[in-house]
């Protein structure tokens, strides 16, 4: 009988220790992990066999472009963020109110012209969705050049990164790069998905 | 795992002393397999989500003094239309410039440049003018192929007309 016994406590092992492990891992993953933002667009980029990944160090400005051609901003500078909200509504005579502003922190993405401004931003950025179209980039109202260059001045070293949709047409990407060439923006980092080296 | 439960079990078989120290221990087994289950997800999402970037640099506007000289014999004008490449050497005003079509797969316009560059050397120049029917993807395609065939020396233009006519008049 005593033999039996001590043989079965022998098999039960203390998982306390592998179960610390495990959850320390997991914390750190948590943490670490950083999450796509909700996209307002669906944005499927072109493979390329670089392997050189984002560099996020100073703050990137995103340009989208969807694959119906709407060209959307994003960055993940929060300070200059405000900056551009506050210059753009005053070069276009809107008035922000704190709600507005609530909204437009809350949304990854501006992709609306500015005569659309007032109505986006009262709306919270879940239900704005159907109005978000893309902004303006045509010689007529380049308001893009605008956010790009405020974006540019709340910080000089912002990286512009532009992610378009495969699909896209490339005289979308041309106008887009003819613009921030025209405010001697010159190095872009296009973001591409991962592809298998070619033998 | 079979063994724990079989450890729980024996509080049946055994006193009231030995139960009341099993009653202590919690099976751990779940709390250890949902760990290791997020675990694992946190590792792939934050692994795979990760975009890549390749650069471009465009040439200043504002900068006219550096320019490099280019000898048109050694340079390819590729022109990237949605599901086809038209190439050319030479100036497309010529008489004598032929125009060819091939496509983007690895016998295609990655042949033609390997063995061009091959023939050339390093001063090979690739002049990229995609159409106006081209896809961003198209003009990626093209940028990579000239990091598979490791060329440097590379050209984003804007199409121009001397060139679609060629096109044209090709009826490739």
């Amino acid at each position: 009988m005593p033999k039996v016994k001590a043989k079965r406590q022998s098999v039960s092992l203390d998982m306390t220790a592998m179960c610390d492990v495990a959850f320390l891992l997991l914390t750190f993953f948590m943490l670490t992990a950083k999450f796509r933002p909700e996209e307002a667009v669906t944005i499927v980029p072109p493979s390329s066999i670089s392997e050189k990944p984002l560099n996020a160090k100073d703050g990137i400005l995103t340009i989208s472009v969807s694959n119906e051609g709407g060209v959307y901003l994003a960055s993940d500078d929060q300070l200059g963020r405000e900056f551009m909200l506050e210059r753009m509504a005053s070069r276009y005579g809107v008035a922000i109110t704190a709600e507005m502003k609530k909204n437009y922190m809350a949304s990854e993405i501006v992709g609306y012209p500015a005569g659309a401004m007032r109505q986006v931003l009262n709306m919270k950025p879940a239900d704005a969705k159907k109005l978000i179209k893309g902004i303006p980039i045509d010689s007529a109202s380049n308001e893009l050049s605008y956010w790009v260059g405020y974006a540019k001045l709340s910080n000089p070293n912002l990286k512009i990164a532009i992610k378009g949709d495969q699909n896209s047409n490339y005289d979308v990407f041309s106008d887009i790069i003819g613009t921030l060439q025209a405010q001697n923006i010159n190095i872009f980092q296009l973001i591409t998905s991962p592809e298998g080296k070619p033998k | 795992m079979a063994e724990i439960d079989s450890s729980g079990g024996g509080k049946k078989g055994g006193g009231k002393k030995r139960s009341k120290k099993m009653s202590t221990k919690i099976d751990m087994t779940p709390m250890v397999d949902l760990g290791f289950l997020l675990i694992t997800f946190f590792m792939l999402t934050t692994t795979l989500a990760k975009p890549v970037t390749m650069q471009l640099n465009m040439p200043d506007k504002t900068d006219t003094k550096e320019t490099s000289p280019v000898k048109l014999s050694e340079t390819l004008t590729v022109i990237p239309d949605e599901f086809k490449v038209y190439y050319y050497q030479g100036i497309p005003t010529d008489a004598g410039t032929k125009i060819d079509v091939t496509d983007y797969s690895d016998t295609g316009i990655r042949k033609v440049i390997a063995d061009l560059k091959k023939k050339i050397g390093n001063n090979f120049t690739l002049v990229i003018k995609p159409t106006k029917k081209a896809k961003y993807r198209n003009m990626v395609d093209m940028l990579d192929e000239c990091a598979i065939t490791g060329n440097k020396r590379y050209a984003l233009l804007e199409i121009d007309p001397f060139s679609e006519a060629l096109i044209k008049r090709s009826g490739k």
